[in-house]
């Protein structure tokens, strides 16, 4: 079974990569005006809660990009379609990326909020260790040699990593807890004032579209790779 | 009968080789040994540490041995032989699995009370360390071997392995340091066992193509 579409979407939106680098610059000019200068302090944390729209995003997109990463090896499952495979591999790194900037900037933020760069407390052991699945699964492509093979297993350890999260969590939350509960999970009427909630969306915004460059500039390399191994065969 | 051959071959071979039975029960008592070294002999407070160390130790011996379980086989061919036998590729994990816990898992709870014994730790405590070692390490043993059969056919390996596993780990060593969840562990080690047997046949079935 072979299915011609995504690759179809994709490869064309792959030549429009450049409109895509202009446009991750400007929605980060945006963000950034609106996240450092346009938008009003916290009443008790001050300044240092503008770390905030650095933070959240890359968290939020930390996790979902593990969670495409996933989806995409069990798509590579059922469908036994290479395409997903770059998927995942072309998602690893930024992903990886993403996780490593919302644990430093939290530990930057802890710092003067909590007084200490790190408490081991549930979420940060979480993304701790969700860094680690991803250093995993990277690994995976550079210990294998052989491809094919490196392939079947980075899959399988994607799935294995996306069953282990929530059992994780839960047994770190049962474990430990001191973050403050999501505020914005809860669609109806957020918690956070509109005032801070724009610049953060436009920084959501901003960080969608430099993963999707990102994403597109290594899904070009790897199908590359991928061409000359081929021919090299 | 095929399923008690394998496991008597294994654990003979577990027996027989340098690493054998022995290395487990030592390992534990050389890593509790280092105790007093770094945190002075201020007995009182060990008996905190004990369990802890007791799981870090657990976690460590069964990282140190996860060659023996289908590596070994692997390199000198016999995983071949034993997967041409036509049995199903579910026994031989299964068989894997359990000579494998054998070899490395019960001569630590077997030392577990003697060990208590250096750091005055109470029999009830004993008894519960030994009751959550009972229903955690199996889980634990699972997914080691699991994750060496995903990765037998890379080389040098054993960094690689210890990045997949630790986080595996974690949940067992967060109940197993908490003194009554063993039934908790119980379930995680089942729940183990099911995803390490489809990874384990998953990767045996690569590897035997």
């Amino acid at each position: 079974m072979y299915i011609k579409l995504p690759n179809g979407i994709i490869e064309s939106l792959r030549r429009r990569l450049p409109i895509f680098n202009i446009a991750t610059l400007i929605a980060f000019i945006f963000g950034l005006y609106y996240a450092i200068l346009n938008s009003p302090p916290d009443y008790l944390q001050g300044d240092s809660m503008r770390i905030m729209y650095v933070h959240v995003p890359a968290a939020w997109l930390a996790l979902s990009s593990y969670s495409f990463l996933a989806l995409s090896c069990i798509a590579w499952f059922i469908f036994r379609n290479p395409i997903f495979n770059l998927f995942a591999k072309s998602i690893a790194p930024i992903g990886a990326l993403f996780t490593l900037i919302a644990l430093v900037t939290g530990s930057i933020w802890g710092k003067p909020t909590w007084g200490t760069w790190w408490a081991w407390d549930a979420r940060l052991t979480s993304m701790l260790i969700l860094f680690f699945l991803y250093a995993a699964y990277i690994m995976t492509w550079q210990t294998i040699v052989n491809k094919d093979l490196a392939a079947k297993i980075s899959a399988a350890l994607g799935i294995i990593g996306f069953i282990n999260i929530p059992i994780i969590k839960f047994s770190v939350d049962w474990w430990n807890t001191l973050h403050q509960p999501a505020t914005i999970s809860k669609l109806s009427a957020p918690s956070i004032h509109i005032s801070m909630l724009t610049p953060l969306m436009l920084m959501t915004f901003a960080y969608i579209l430099f993963l999707v460059t990102v994403f597109l500039m290594r899904y070009k390399i790897e199908t590359l790779d991928q061409k000359i191994l081929r021919v090299s065969k | 009968m095929q399923f008690y051959n394998l496991i008597s071959r294994d654990l003979k071979l577990a027996f027989y080789s340098n690493t054998n039975f022995l290395f487990a029960a030592s390992f534990l008592i050389l890593i509790l040994i280092l105790i007093p070294f770094v945190f002075g002999t201020n007995i009182s407070e060990f008996s905190i540490l004990f369990t802890g160390f007791i799981w870090i130790s657990i976690a460590l011996s069964i990282l140190l041995t996860l060659d023996r379980v289908f590596t070994s086989d692997y390199e000198d061919g016999n995983l071949d032989t034993i997967i041409l036998t036509q049995q199903p590729l579910e026994l031989i994990v299964c068989c894997k699995f359990i000579s494998h816990w054998i070899a490395n898992c019960i001569p630590i709870i077997m030392v577990i009370p003697i060990a208590g014994l250096l750091f005055e730790v109470n029999m009830q405590d004993i008894l519960n360390i030994i009751i959550n070692v009972f229903a955690g390490s199996p889980g634990m043993v699972f997914i080691g071997a699991a994750i060496s059969a995903l990765t037998l056919g890379s080389k040098r390996a054993d960094i690689y392995k210890t990045i997949i596993i630790i986080p595996l780990y974690i949940p067992f060593i967060i109940f197993g340091a908490n003194q009554e969840s063993g039934l908790v562990l119980l379930g995680l080690s089942l729940i183990a066992f099911i995803f390490s047997l489809f990874t384990s046949t998953y990767s045996l079935r690569l590897y035997a193509e």
